[in-house]
């Protein structure tokens, strides 16, 4: 309970912390600078998601190709069956001596 | 066309292990053991033609065998695709371990009926072999669709509805099947006709495995 009044005063230290550089900015920088920033951030966050949705879109062929069966299953697959009609034709060749 | 897990009540699944081990013995006791390395080359291909995929529209199906196999090995065939069926739900997740005794009768089958076809209609000529095995490919595929219907009665389903989006589904399957049974049947009937002998002994006699 003691928490509460706490979280209000970092709150309300926050709020003006906030406040000032809103109230900085709006005096030092020039109104073009801001819209060049911003476009330039735009563009940057615009960039990182259209890459993130790539990354994205790569791990789920990933995902899916992971579950299909690989050459190595055929190949284990294919070893298992000779193996296994070779260990027959040895037991067969050694049942007719 | 795979059974999953599940899918089947407890005692098709009981009962279609116990069909599927008496034939696989039963076939596996008419082996002559000079054929071993044939059924050993017809499973791995049968193993394999399973991850040939034909895109069909938006879904994909792929090869089966079950015809080319039985015009192959006869009777035999059964002992070839348990093996293959097994290994490929161990290796590639195609279908489930439970409903492995489903899945062989619903492959087995068909290859049996499509050995005796293949053997019994065969005849003597290169044509007539291929047309003969590429009939009992498609032949062997559209049973085991009709077979996949019946077993799927079992686990509540409606046997027409199934029966028809099986073999709607493998339509194009069933054709390609057609053709590549008949192209390698035509092919082995030149280079290697001793491979479409019977190779099954009714006689007991010179059984070893």
């Amino acid at each position: 309970m003691t928490f509460i009044p706490k979280g209000i005063v970092m709150g309300v230290l926050c709020l003006f912390l906030m406040g000032l550089p809103v109230s900085l900015r709006a005096e030092t920088p020039g109104q073009e600078d801001v819209q060049e920033m911003m476009t330039l951030l735009r563009e940057n966050n615009s960039k990182l998601s259209g890459d993130l949705r790539r990354i994205q879109r790569e791990i789920a062929a990933l995902r899916a190709d992971l579950d299909k069966p690989g050459m190595k299953d055929v190949f284990a697959g294919i070893g298992y069956i000779f193996g296994l009609f070779g260990a027959a034709a040895f037991v067969a060749a050694r049942r007719r001596e | 066309m795979h059974i999953s897990d599940g899918v089947l009540p407890l005692s098709v699944t009981i009962g279609g292990y116990a069909a599927g081990a008496v034939l696989t013995a039963w076939s596996a006791r008419r082996t002559r053991s000079q054929d071993l390395p044939k059924v050993a080359v017809v499973t791995a291909a049968f193993f394999v033609a399973s991850l040939v995929h034909i895109p069909f529209g938006p879904t994909s199906a792929h090869l089966l065998l079950p015809g080319l196999a039985g015009a192959l090995l006869g009777p035999v065939a059964f002992l070839a695709i348990g093996l293959g069926l097994l290994l490929q739900s161990l290796l590639f997740q195609f279908g489930g371990l439970t409903a492995l005794g489903a899945n062989s009768l619903m492959m087995g089958l068909p290859a049996m009926v499509c050995g005796w076809f293949f053997q019994t209609f065969k005849g003597r000529t290169s044509f007539r072999q291929a047309i003969v095995g590429g009939l009992s490919g498609a032949f062997g595929t559209i049973l085991a669709a009709v077979i996949l219907a019946v077993l799927l009665v079992t686990g509540g389903e409606d046997f027409f509805g199934v029966a028809k989006i099986a073999l709607a589904a493998h339509v194009p399957v069933i054709i390609i099947e057609g053709i590549v049974s008949a192209f390698t049947i035509g092919f082995l009937f030149r280079v290697k006709p001793a491979l479409l002998e019977p190779s099954f002994v009714k006689p007991v006699k010179s059984v070893h495995v």
